[in-house]
């Protein structure tokens, strides 16, 4: 796929003789909601940090936009365009909500002045504008989860990397969430979605990539990889296969 | 005169300050004695090497106790070439900042590396290694110093040339106030610019910080930077002043640490924090110094380079240095009763 926003070849790494991460290829095209799923250990955390730049690859390649990244540092991903949030949240905890994102649209900004005005989209976009004063640490866990996309969409990215959207979340908030996700495609931006929730993946992504033990095993529509006898097993338990 | 009077700058009403810079400027010529003139010079001196310190420390998280490093520079450059070559300080200070730059960058890029407690460890590593090489090294005078040539002939144009003015303090007073306002005023400018954003980021979360496109280390350095610039003007000061260098009053573990404390028990990563913790540590000690320890020390300090041998030397009843003990119970004070320094207390009075 030439075409392709993200091009993932071959992508590889070992902890010792751990594989996270297994000869991994998948694209993201343009516009598209790609989901990852897979039980714990699958890697799916380990390909964020590879495709985000925290952890150096063993062996493969990552191309975003026709360039090759795989050698560049995090912020330098950034700057490209790619944006994630963390499955563990990490806000700036004593720095404001405005403060927060900010923080991020000077990614893209030159002064402070603008920076706050985009920030005040991105925050109004997310639905955190009465707690826009509050300190990142005074938030629950679901405005956390906002913040961090705000913080990310300040950026300006062209792919963002949403890391468990609705781990942690109360059941009231997600569909919230994934109204929101939706949004944030319709601003033009290309999404890689990990998700435990099955329920949510099927009715958010366009393609869905499915995991385990760092090795690809199902790739397609939601329809499609929900047929998977691993993921029927996985997901629905072993009577089911 | 209402504009003026409802500004705030960091939460301190703009008059309240203004009223403070006057004080400032009065007091010398309202004491006209030498000791309270040299308390408040110091508590200037260590007012500005504390906010410059916070700019780092504070702002950005990356507590050093090894900014003795670049006091020294300042020190002993200018010293060096007036000592040996009778160069005067205005074309040697350069050549300071010059070193300082290039010290924060040889230091910086590898120990920004390290995470928290490792980062301390190093920087203290650092600054003994160096006041141990400075203290061996002949050429700087070694474990003596450097002792500077007097410049007798009290003339304002060679006074001035030569940075030395025997008659009066003032001249001193005003350059340390001079220092104080400017690193202030940089402390509090780096508020409102992108960099202050940067900084705190990165002291909050790196990983998220980088995650936003924020190239770490590079603003560590700009933080350690500005923050050792600012530091090797004080120690440029302070060699003008004392006229006497020696590695225990400028490279070593306890003036790093007394650049620190200031900030640290002030109030760290605030404006006012570093100000006020120099406003009460700087006099206090001092005092506490000259009551206790006799002579008027030539520098806030000054002494054995180590904790233990000024301990041991305590133990033996020599020197009577209760002030060294006097400081430590103020320090473990303010830690157990107001971990977030004077400020945070003061900050819920209000």
């Amino acid at each position: 796929m030439t075409d392709a926003l993200l091009d993932v070849r071959d992508l590889t790494k070992h902890y010792g003789g751990v594989s996270a991460s297994d000869d991994v290829t998948f694209s993201v095209a343009d516009g598209e909601i790609f989901g990852v799923i897979g039980p714990n250990g699958a890697g799916k955390t380990t390909l964020f940090n590879l495709i985000t730049g925290f952890e150096k690859p063993d062996r493969g390649t990552i191309v975003f936009g026709g360039r090759d990244i795989t050698g560049l540092r995090p912020d330098q991903r950034n700057r490209a365009g790619i944006a994630r949030t963390f499955q563990i949240v990490k806000p700036f905890p004593r720095m404001t909500v405005e403060e927060n994102v900010i923080t991020g649209a000077l990614s893209r900004t030159k002064g402070v002045a603008e920076a706050r005005e985009r920030a005040g989209h991105c925050i109004e976009l997310v639905g955190l504008v009465e707690k826009r004063h509050a300190l990142g640490r005074e938030l629950s866990t679901g405005q956390r989860k906002r913040l961090e996309m705000a913080r990310a969409m300040a950026t300006q990215p062209k792919l963002l990397l949403l890391d468990e959207v609705t781990g942690g979340v109360d059941q009231p908030s997600i569909p919230g969430l994934i109204d929101l996700v939706r949004r944030l495609r319709d601003d033009g931006v290309s999404l890689l979605v990990i998700e435990h929730n099955m329920r949510v993946i099927m009715e958010l992504a366009d393609r869905v990539m499915f995991l385990n033990l760092g090795r690809k095993l199902a790739e397609g529509r939601p329809s499609e990889v929900s047929r998977h006898p691993d993921v029927i097993r996985l997901y629905l338990g072993s009577g089911h296969a | 005169m209402s504009a003026v009077s409802n500004r705030r700058v960091e939460g301190v009403p703009l008059p309240l300050v203004l009223v403070g810079i006057a004080a400032l400027i009065a007091f010398p010529l309202i004491f006209t004695s030498p000791t309270p003139q040299h308390i408040l010079i110091l508590t200037l001196l260590f007012g500005a090497m504390g906010t410059a310190w916070n700019i780092l420390g504070g702002y950005a998280g990356q507590i050093s106790i090894g900014h003795g490093v670049y006091f020294g520079i300042g020190a002993y450059t200018v010293g060096f070439f007036y000592a040996n070559f009778l160069v005067s300080p205005w074309l040697t200070w350069p050549l300071a900042l010059i070193l300082s730059v290039a010290a924060a960058i040889v230091i910086g890029l590898p120990t920004f590396r390290l995470r928290g407690h490792y980062f301390i460890l190093a920087s203290v590593f650092i600054v003994d290694a160096i006041f141990i090489i400075v203290s061996n090294w002949e050429a700087v005078g070694a474990a003596i110093g450097i002792e500077y040539p007097i410049y007798r002939e009290g003339d304002l144009a060679g006074s001035l040339w030569a940075l030395q003015y025997h008659d009066s303090k003032l001249p001193y007073y005003y350059s340390a106030l001079g220092l104080f306002v400017a690193s202030v005023f940089v402390s509090w400018r780096i508020q409102f610019m992108p960099l202050s954003y940067y900084l705190r980021a990165i002291r909050e979360d790196q990983e998220a910080a980088q995650s936003l496109g924020i190239d770490v280390t590079r603003y560590k350095l700009v933080a350690l930077i500005i923050s050792a610039l600012i530091t090797t003007l004080c120690g440029i000061f302070y060699a003008q002043y004392v006229l006497y260098i020696e590695p225990a009053a400028t490279i070593s573990i306890i003036i790093s640490l007394e650049i620190a404390f200031i900030a640290i028990l002030g109030g760290i990563g605030t404006l006012w924090g570093p100000v006020l913790g120099a406003f009460i540590i700087v006099p206090l000690t001092e005092i506490l110094r000259q009551k206790f320890s006799g002579a008027i020390a030539p520098g806030f300090g000054s002494g054995d380079a180590s904790l233990l041998l000024q301990l041991e030397y305590l133990l033996e009843g020599g020197g009577g240095n209760l002030d060294i003990l006097a400081y430590g119970l103020i320090v473990m004070l303010i830690a157990r009763f107001q971990p977030n320094g004077v400020l945070g207390f003061l900050r819920r009075l209000d």
